[in-house]
């Protein structure tokens, strides 16, 4: 190994003059897949059934509990066992069961409760299920052992529904106070024509209600960082660029002033903030309107990018089982039936980090999504209203990992003059230390009332030096520009593990509100 | 076709038939309207297949009643046009200042970025080179699911050498006519199968006999339409045959062909009454083309078809109830649709914490909620849908009888009321639950017999705690009152659901009622029975409404 590095070293010394030349292939190492390490299992679901995951949720036995867009539970057991794909049935349009399949190996389900409104939230406590639907939060229990809910109690429903289509409600599980969120979407793109309709509100044990965040569009998931801190995704249009991953820091505005008419209810949150000014940035409304808090990440928006519809926020808490990125979060997107993955930090007191593209493939939509502690991702969803890649109406997944480490970006940190990454197995230094091995480009999204943004205030940074740790873990790359507000798009397409794999998704985007000191 | 048919009456079939042959020539004047609409929620176009002549004057309306901004750009055969719109994206300033319209050689048309709700007129030429033109909306993230096919097609080869042979003779259906000796034989001048012969009208048969040049190796289509019976055959090949006496419809029949000429030969009788003969043909690279000189009505059906036509998706009740919580019409934002085995049905609003609609048959249509984004009011699937008491709330505190009930405000809290939620019975049926002032208040609703056999809805409210003093509960408001029976006979206001309206006459039952004014009212107590039913299963009380 050794001999053989020295040699390229060589080689790499006598092709420095024209280093656009030097892209290194190495026949030997094929290209590796994302099957390789992430294997999706695409369940069967229960005949009759549309299961249109909107949530998922874990019960103390380990059964899962699955809330769907139309209103059911259904109770699936042996979820994280299960071998037996579903087998498509093109007249049906759904998995089906394989009936020759072991039991030992197949999922089975149960349905617990149905006609409930679109539940795109479930959390378990002390022996009920907590369900959020449009207009609130309840909970349900089965009160007699049959295996169906018999009870619906009402534990909130302060916040208003006007039967547009557009007023979705998310909901979380318990945070580390024990309380419950709730993302309310606004009506429509850009107004909301009913209380807290996009705004985040905490329901307390007690059931009252805490307006917490004002300036949400429209939510696709709600989760917690390994902290319990809490996060939503948001979605491109009006006042968002391409989709995001918020921070919800109580008090805070998130970007879109379309619902900011319901400060007159909410006196804890004090006086309603200044409008951003249209087609603005966020680096420079962010001086301007001190409530606001910028995306903690943009998930670049476009085909080929990270996505265009965001949904969950699912905390990697397996400590390993998962694979190398333990407390990372991993964000799936409904439109391209995909997952990625982001790392967080806090520079400056503002949480920012990187995503990456994680893993290709699921069937249908995803929306709901959770992992458990023993590593297994499960996820699922429905394209309904919203084209998805996967192409299925409706889906219900896991997603395993193999055991086999990905050579992939692990984490990358912010610093004063670039950025520091670091991998999940070291890297040739060879490869990574020559500046041809990357590229990298700023850019960032106008702020504005209009739908969408383009990329724009385009910046190509010089990676000036770089510098590989000693162990091959870590990469020191330094620009000659770092823009604060923008995304710093990085391609390490040259980059080499020390056994000669390409980085199996050599892209990271990496929001840089803040630029740390040091 | 029928031999009982007066001739008056065939004559004046036939004259109206000959006229629809004008329209189906005219093509090259009035502009071809077509309109193609997004679909509301769905990245879909409504039509993703239509079919233009080579050269056609078209009059395209674009309509977006989506709730965001499409756009439609049509492309030249074999265009990728996704990969079109992703190679557009990769200048995402450019794109997003040309409105995401994309600037290529690869586009021929296109309409302006529309805004939800607009529309644009789209006057153009059909290209002339049949083929396959796609078109897609380029706004970012649509173009997967929003394509469609332009396809332009000419018209393909017609008959030659054509031949007719006519016999007489009285059949139910075709003779084996080379048995028999015609009457009289002759060339076709215009190649064109036709009965406009002018020596017969009745009780003759006829045998057209041509050539027709398969332009190439592939599958083709021939239609034949006749009344009375026909047959077609293609080479060796019986590709039709509608025999009998019948009115015409449209047959079809598919064969593969290898390219080549080959002999055709089309048999038809009539018996009496009208008498009619379409023959026409469709390949892969060739419109619907009329072998006849008549064409029915709507021949080339099928050149534009309406794609993702929404089924419904009926909710049924069976052995035990079903709830569908979702935006009901005329139930506000917050009801719980309630439909009982035996066909009553109610929706109970979480707003109101009343029974805001109570109807009889169906119960609900999911297709609205369950097939796109969710939104939107879906009436009640069945009828005689009532609502007793506007949207109120069920309980309140008056200083008199006859002072005004407290009204419900959408997004205003209801005043002393706290929903609570509702548990489900070993049958499934919900009691409801709510507190007013302290008081903890049931709601049940339940059905007494079958709605086709005189059955109706018991209601019960039972309140637990201290019910304030001058406390009622209000079964009726607005409408007109009639004491009968027991009860009362409760003509409502006038009821108007999503366009259907209603009659909103019922019969409403409890003790204690006493009409105070337009209001029905009973004093609030322990337990309160009320009892619902349709003034059609009682008709003597039905008599005492109509007054």
């Amino acid at each position: 190994m050794k001999a053989q590095r020295l040699f390229l070293s060589f080689l790499l010394g006598s092709l420095s003059t024209q280093t656009g030349l030097f892209t290194p292939a190495r026949a030997e190492s094929p290209d590796p897949t994302e099957a390789e390490y992430y294997k999706i299992t695409t369940f069967p679901t229960p005949a009759g059934a549309a299961m249109e995951v909107g949530s998922v949720e874990f019960l103390p036995d380990g059964r899962v509990a699955l809330g769907t867009r139309r209103g059911e539970v259904w109770i699936a057991s042996n979820a994280q066992n299960a071998t037996t794909p579903g087998v498509w049935n093109a007249q049906t349009l759904k998995f089906e069961a394989d009936p020759a399949a072991p039991a030992k190996d197949s999922i089975s389900y149960q349905r617990f409760a149905e006609g409930q409104h679109e539940i795109l939230g479930l959390a378990y406590k002390d022996g009920w299920l907590y369900v959020t639907n449009r207009y609130e939060v309840l909970r349900m229990k089965d009160e007699t052992g049959a295996g169906k809910a018999t009870r619906f109690e009402t534990v909130c429903d302060k916040w208003g529904v006007s039967g547009d289509y557009h007023e979705y409600s998310f909901g979380s599980r318990f945070d580390k106070n024990g309380d419950l969120w709730v993302v309310a979407c606004l009506t429509g793109s850009f107004s909301s024509k009913t209380p807290f309709r996009g705004w985040a509100m905490r329901v307390k044990p007690d059931g009252t209600m805490v307006p917490t965040c004002s300036g949400l569009r429209s939510p696709g998931g709600i989760g917690f960082d390994a902290d319990g801190e809490v996060y939503y995704t948001d979605n491109q249009g009006p006042w968002h660029g391409a989709c995001t991953l918020q921070h919800l820091v109580p008090g805070s505005f998130q970007g879109h002033p379309g619902g900011n008419a319901w400060y007159s209810l909410a006196p804890n949150m004090g006086p309603r903030p200044v409008d951003p000014n249209d087609k603005s940035r966020m680096v420079i409304e962010r001086e301007r309107v001190k409530e606001l808090v910028p995306p903690a990440i943009y998930m670049v928006y476009g085909p080929g990018k990270i996505g265009n519809s965001s949904t969950a926020v699912v905390c990697d808490l397996s400590a390993g089982k998962f694979g190398p990125f333990a407390k990372q979060i991993f964000i799936p997107d409904q439109s391209h039936s995909n997952i990625s993955r982001v790392f967080l930090e806090t520079v400056n007191g503002v949480k920012q980090g990187a995503v990456f593209p994680f893993l290709k493939g699921l069937r249908s939509g995803p929306i709901g999504a959770r992992m458990g502690a023993d590593g297994k991702f499960f996820v699922g969803g429905s394209d309904r209203g919203w084209g998805a890649k996967g192409g299925q109406p409706f889906a219900f997944e896991r997603v395993d990992w193999t055991g086999k480490v990905p050579f992939e970006v692990h984490e990358m940190r912010a610093k004063a003059d670039g950025f520091e990454l670091t991998f999940t197995e070291a890297v040739d230094p060879v490869t990574a230390s020559n500046p041809a091995s990357y590229t990298a480009r700023e850019f960032t999204y106008i702020y504005q009332e209009k739908y969408g943004s383009p990329e724009v205030d385009d910046v190509l940074p010089k990676i000036e030096k770089i510098d590989v740790a000693k162990d091959g873990k870590s990469v020191r790359l330094k620009f000659d520009v770092l823009t604060k507000g923008h995304i710093h798009e990085l391609h390490l397409d040259g980059v080499r593990s020390a056994k000669g794999a390409p980085v199996l998704h050599p892209v990271a985007y990496y929001t840089l509100n803040e630029i740390p000191a040091k | 076709m029928n031999s009982l048919r007066p001739l008056l009456f065939s004559v004046f079939l036939a004259a109206a038939a000959s006229a629809i042959v004008v329209p189906a020539t005219a093509q090259g004047q009035d502009p071809i309207e077509i309109t193609l609409k997004t679909l509301t929620a769905q990245m879909k176009f409504d039509l993703n297949d239509i079919v233009v002549s080579p050269g056609a004057k078209v009059r395209m309306t674009f309509e977006n009643p989506d709730d965001m901004p499409h756009n439609v750009v049509f492309c030249n055969p074999g265009t990728d046009v996704v990969q079109l719109v992703m190679k557009m994206l990769e200048t995402p300033e450019q794109a997003m200042k040309n409105n995401f319209l994309p600037e290529d050689p690869k586009v021929w048309l296109k309409s302006r970025l529309l805004n939800p709700h607009e529309k644009q007129v789209l006057e153009f030429t059909a290209p002339t080179t049949p083929g396959n033109y796609p078109y897609v909306c380029s706004f970012p993230g649509h173009a997967a699911t929003m394509q469609g096919v332009l396809r332009i097609l000419g018209e393909g080869p017609k008959l030659e050498e054509l031949k007719f042979a006519l016999y007489h003779g009285e059949w139910k259906q075709l003779p084996d006519f080379s048995k028999l000796t015609p009457h009289r034989t002759g060339d076709v001048p215009d190649n064109l199968v036709q009965l406009n012969f002018d020596d017969y009208k009745n009780q003759y048969g006829l045998v057209f006999t041509g050539k027709l040049q398969i332009p190439a190796d592939g599958d083709y289509v021939f239609y034949a339409a006749s009344d009375d019976g026909c047959r077609v055959i293609v080479g060796e090949e019986r590709i039709l045959n509608d025999d009998g006496m019948h009115p015409s419809t449209i047959k079809e029949g598919k064969k593969r062909f290898k390219k080549g000429m080959y002999p055709v030969r089309v048999e038809y009788f009539q018996s009496t009454g009208e008498a009619e003969l379409y023959v026409g043909w469709r390949g892969e690279k060739f419109d619907t083309t009329a072998l006849s000189k008549w064409t029915p009505p709507n021949w080339k059906k099928g050149v534009v078809q309406k794609v993702n036509e929404f089924v419904g998706m009926p909710l049924e009740p069976k052995e035990a109830p079903v709830i569908y919580r979702n935006f009901i019409a005329g139930a506000g934002n917050r009801s719980i649709g309630v439909g009982l085995p035996g066909g009553f049905n109610f929706a109970w609003s979480a707003e109101t914490m009343n029974v805001a609609l109570a109807w009889r048959g169906a119960f609900m249509d999911a297709a609205r909620h369950w097939k796109n984004r969710g939104g939107g009011h879906q009436a009640p699937a069945g009828f005689d849908v009532v609502r007793p008491a506007e949207l109120t709330p069920p309980l309140a505190v008056l200083d008199a009888p006859e002072a005004a009930w407290p009204s419900f405000v959408p997004d205003q809290p209801l005043e002393g009321y706290v929903w609570k939620g509702y548990d489900l019975d070993a049958k499934g049926l919900p009691t409801f639950h709510y507190t007013w002032k302290g008081v903890e208040v049931d709601d049940r609703l339940e059905a007494k017999g079958d709605f086709k056999s005189g059955g109706t809805l018991v209601r019960t409210l039972t309140l637990k705690g201290n019910i304030p003093a001058q406390a009622y509960l209000l079964l009726s408001q607005k409408g007109k009152l009639n004491a009968s029976g027991k009860g009362f006979a409760v003509q409502g206001e006038k009821l108007s659901l999503v366009g259907t309206s209603y009659s909103n006459q019922l019969l409403i039952q409890a003790e204690g009622a006493t009409a105070v004014g337009d209001k029905l009212l009973v004093p609030a107590r322990k337990q309160i029975q009320i009892t619902y039913a349709w003034p059609e299963l009682h008709p003597a009380n039905a008599a005492s409404i109509a007054q």
